[in-house]
């Protein structure tokens, strides 16, 4: 499972709002940019990112080997035709550099969620929604991912005493319907204990942040970006 | 040294009990994104996300609804892996299937809204049928739009290739999904609190 993993890699002392500039001007790039050449520039780039953030190519493609079949779906579906010739093969072209496209942004985030932990993602969060929306919102990714693996646990344990009961032969609607009614209840058993929880711990509007730790390796991450950006906004036909 | 003072600014009880709400129904959508079932004849696996989105929206009403589940994609964007497979990160709301996650929000609204209304949150258990799936319905399609054309356009397909590879495999899977969430609000099982 895709989660934090400790380490001194260079992507692991960037800061975490570097690390989502230098993916979101990666992908701005890949979208202006999803052209074979384009793309391989980006490959290469994704591959000295990868070896920076100790995190091999093979692992980040096994992260995402639920969505490979789904990724090759596209160009498929789009070289049948439903005549002869029945294959056309040029018409796969776009959708299979699109699909490659999702790819290389995949591996990234494997790659970011790989060396950034929890806490840090929080702060970055609290810090580019500016206001109260973005202290609720960065309360909420926290809880999110504490209480995950708790509701997780809930609701496997509800489908094993489901399968315990020969549950797997009942039909599809009252197994969905089972599952859910318990995940619900167990969701709202833990509210109330959640928001007293909470208040005890003094939720207020104005935490004291993390300590900042931009670095020089930051700037270099930002320029990287700022270069990104600027290849992403130039006319594809110019260079 | 110089020392900085300033009072603590204390979230209001009301406010506290909403996040923790939409967190955790942020967080059971999450659990649902891994709770896989297999549609019967076709055997296209699906999962109970959306089931997540339709009860946020009729347990939290259309403004917590639609909070909870900018909550569940900012915490997929950032790493937390509550994406269908378990996957995360910024590239999944970039990726082929990205129109989904961003309809959530909106569709998470639609439904609370067609619960509840525009003023006073009701007891979802006394909405009546029609407006429990009428609601659902308009959810869906809002769903199925942002998620067909997020495909087709990152993608790089026609539109009708995109329904045909990322909508109408999934469609019986969410009418069953409605049916559950209905069969759900409407029986004694759940007591809203």
């Amino acid at each position: 499972m895709l989660a934090y993993d400790p380490g001194e890699s260079a992507a692991h002392r960037l800061d975490a709002r570097t690390k989502l500039l230098v993916q979101t001007a990666f992908a701005a790039a890949a979208f202006a940019h999803t052209t074979p050449s384009g793309l391989a520039a980006l490959t290469a780039l994704a591959v000295v990112l990868l070896a920076g953030s100790a995190t091999p190519v093979r692992t980040a493609l096994a992260e995402f080997r639920v969505v490979l079949p789904l990724l090759a779906a596209g160009p498929i579906v789009e070289a049948l035709r439903l005549g002869a010739p029945w294959v056309e093969p040029t018409a796969a072209v776009a959708p299979a550099l699109a699909s490659y496209r999702s790819l290389l942004l995949l591996g990234l985030a494997a790659a970011y969620v790989r060396t950034t932990p929890v806490r840090e993602s929080e702060a970055a969060v609290s810090w580019l929604v500016p206001g109260r929306p973005g202290r609720l919102l960065g309360v909420g990714v926290g809880l999110v991912f504490r209480l995950l693996p708790v509701l997780q646990a809930d609701l496997a344990r509800t489908r094993e005493a489901m399968r315990a009961r020969l549950g797997d032969e009942r039909p599809l609607r009252d197994r969905v319907r089972i599952v859910t009614t318990a995940g619900l209840n167990r969701v709202l058993g833990r509210t109330d204990r959640l928001a007293v929880a909470l208040r005890a711990r003094c939720l207020s509007w104005n935490p004291t942040p993390p300590p900042s730790s931009l670095d020089r390796g930051d700037a270099v991450a930002a320029a990287l970006a700022a270069g990104l950006l600027a290849w992403a906004v130039w006319p594809a036909g110019a260079v | 040294m110089s020392t900085t003072t300033e009072g603590v600014d204390l979230v209001g009880e009301e406010v506290v009990g909403n996040l923790a709400r939409a967190a955790l129904f942020a967080a059971l959508t999450g659990v649902f994104a891994y709770v896989s079932f297999q549609l019967p004849v076709t055997s296209v696996p699906f999962t109970l996300q959306v089931l997540g989105v339709f009860l946020a929206g009729v347990f939290l009403g259309p403004v917590w609804g639609a909070a909870s589940m900018a909550i569940y994609v900012a915490a997929g964007a950032v790493g937390a892996p509550v994406f269908a497979g378990g996957g995360a990160g910024l590239g999944s709301l970039f990726g082929p299937w990205g129109g989904y996650l961003w309809s959530y929000p909106f569709a998470a609204g639609v439904v609370g809204l067609g619960v509840h209304g525009a003023g006073e949150l009701v007891d979802p258990g006394d909405a009546s049928l029609a407006r429990l799936v009428g609601a659902m319905a308009a959810a869906t399609l809002v769903v199925y739009a942002f998620g067909t054309a997020g495909y087709a356009l990152v993608n790089d397909v026609s539109l009708a290739t995109a329904v045909l590879v990322a909508a109408v495999p999934f469609v019986p899977a969410e009418a069953i999904k409605a049916a559950a969430a209905v069969a759900v609000v409407r029986s004694d099982a759940v007591v809203a609190r």
